[in-house]
């Protein structure tokens, strides 16, 4: 058996972009590799150029500067998972890490290979969102920064140019909210999710000052459900609320996706979700 | 380090250079070349197996750079440089290795498909948490499926070669 590809494996970023603008649509980024491996398994990809950008250290960046996040695309979800300053500035994203493949996968896949595959079901792109993280896309010609929402095009299908690389994202810090992701799948562990949800919110004696939510499997790309987020805002929620929050999701879900054969489910299962993982914040005894 | 490939262009197979169970191999491999593929097929080692091929049963699992991959999911060309242990390596000269000792004594094998890739899991693991609870024993085997056993024996196995490594190195 023979691999009929080309690869390459740059030394530096600089090089990888120069590597990305000759090849044009021929390359096919290497990152992490367990979406890629699975799809040459399949017999796709036949004569591409492998570019091995796993190495390249200004994929790794992690740092916190002017209340921003900056997150280098080639992160390891196991790299994520033990940052201490994500767990304070990103909670949603961190508990979406946890919950992604197993370990072996989590020790090698990557966040910009997870939101650059467009999969619906990508478990940290509804993290991401709640977050209004931005991407950075770099050629060799210059650099663009749109929102990761945008990148976002279709199933599988994501709007990167060719001789662009992702390499990092750029969030607003969620300190001192609270964050969920909640996913329902078949099982615990390695499971691709049939629906998920990230949250993240402020809340005060006031109610909620500020909240935020993603649902991803429910649309053909995961997306902000911002007709939850205005209904919620400023309520201090009963469980109630949140019963009702969850058909406005699933309205806008159905109103996204159209009807599928999954809707019936889909559709109680959507509000269900939206409680159970909000239900903490519904103050007992009051 | 090998940089192969700089230019566009048509290439041949690609040498790599790795640590391999503790001794330096110096090889070529094609690229899109599963590690798997290599260690069994062009290294003869038949420790780490093939059970779905897509990440999902971990039957493949061998550790590289002191963590568990999948083997299936890493290509061969991505080991240069690397330090690799697979299940053959893990037995010394004085024997089988603690873990290997009690997944006999505790029963954890059946038909033994399954276990070279625990055995691989759980050895990352011990290496970065010499004593683990049990809900980390099982977070980090739940990407290791087993048909057989019912995983019980497997955790307690894994138990009593924490206890039996640390009882070794006095702690």
């Amino acid at each position: 058996m023979r691999w009929a590809a080309t690869y390459h494996r740059p030394s530096d970023l600089t090089r990888a972009l120069e590597l990305l603008d000759a090849l044009g649509g021929q390359a096919l980024l290497l990152a992490g590799g367990t979406d890629l491996m699975v799809e040459m398994r399949e017999g796709k990809h036949g004569g591409s150029h492998l570019v091995d950008i796993s190495r390249l250290p200004e994929l790794k960046l992690l740092e916190l500067k002017d209340g921003e996040i900056h997150l280098g695309a080639g992160l390891t979800f196991t790299e994520i998972l033990g940052s201490e300053l994500l767990r304070l500035h990103a909670p949603a994203l961190v508990q979406a890490a946890s919950q992604i493949g197993s370990l072996q996968i989590r020790n090698v896949a990557t966040l910009g290979g997870n939101v650059v595959h467009c999969s619906p079901c990508a478990d940290s792109v509804p993290g991401l969102l709640v977050q209004d993280a931005r991407a950075i896309l770099q050629s060799r010609g210059g650099t663009r920064d749109v929102p990761v929402q945008e990148i976002l095009v279709g199933p599988y299908k994501s709007g990167i140019q060719p001789g662009e690389l992702l390499t990092r994202f750029s969030l607003r810090s969620a300190s001192g909210m609270w964050g969920a992701f909640h996913k329902l799948a078949r099982r615990s562990a390695l499971a691709i999710a049939r629906l998920s949800l990230a949250v993240l919110a402020r809340h005060g004696d006031e109610g909620l000052s500020d909240v935020r939510i993603a649902l991803g499997s429910g649309t053909p790309v995961p997306r902000r459900m911002v007709e939850v987020e205005e209904f919620l805002l400023g309520k201090a929620p009963t469980e109630e609320d949140l019963w009702e929050a969850g058909r406005v999701l699933a309205s806008k879900m159905v109103e996204v996706a159209g009807m599928r054969a999954s809707t019936v489910y889909k559709e109680r299962a959507a509000q269900g979700l939206l409680v159970q993982a909000m239900m903490p914040l519904v103050r007992h005894g009051n | 380090m090998n940089m192969h490939c700089q230019e566009p262009g048509p290439c041949g197979p690609i040498p790599v250079r790795f640590r391999l169970n503790g001794r330096e191999v110096s090889l070529q491999v094609d690229a899109g070349q599963s590690v798997l593929h290599l260690l069994r097929e062009k290294l003869g080692l038949k420790g780490a197996k093939e059970g779905c091929g897509i990440g999902e049963c971990g039957a493949c699992t061998v550790v590289v750079d002191g963590v568990a991959v999948n083997g299936c999911l890493m290509m061969a060309a991505q080991l240069d440089g690397r330090e690799v242990l697979t299940v053959e390596g893990l037995e010394s000269p004085v024997g089988l290795h603690p873990l290997q000792e009690a997944f006999l004594e505790h029963h954890a094998v059946q038909c033994g498909f399954c276990t070279p890739g625990m055995l691989m899991s759980a050895y990352a693991l011990l290496a970065r948490n010499p004593q683990p609870t049990r809900d980390q024993i099982v977070e980090a085997l739940a990407g290791n499926l087993c048909r057989c056993t019912g995983y019980e024996q497997v955790l307690k196995a894994v138990e009593a070669a924490a206890r039996r490594l640390a009882s070794r190195s006095g702690t």
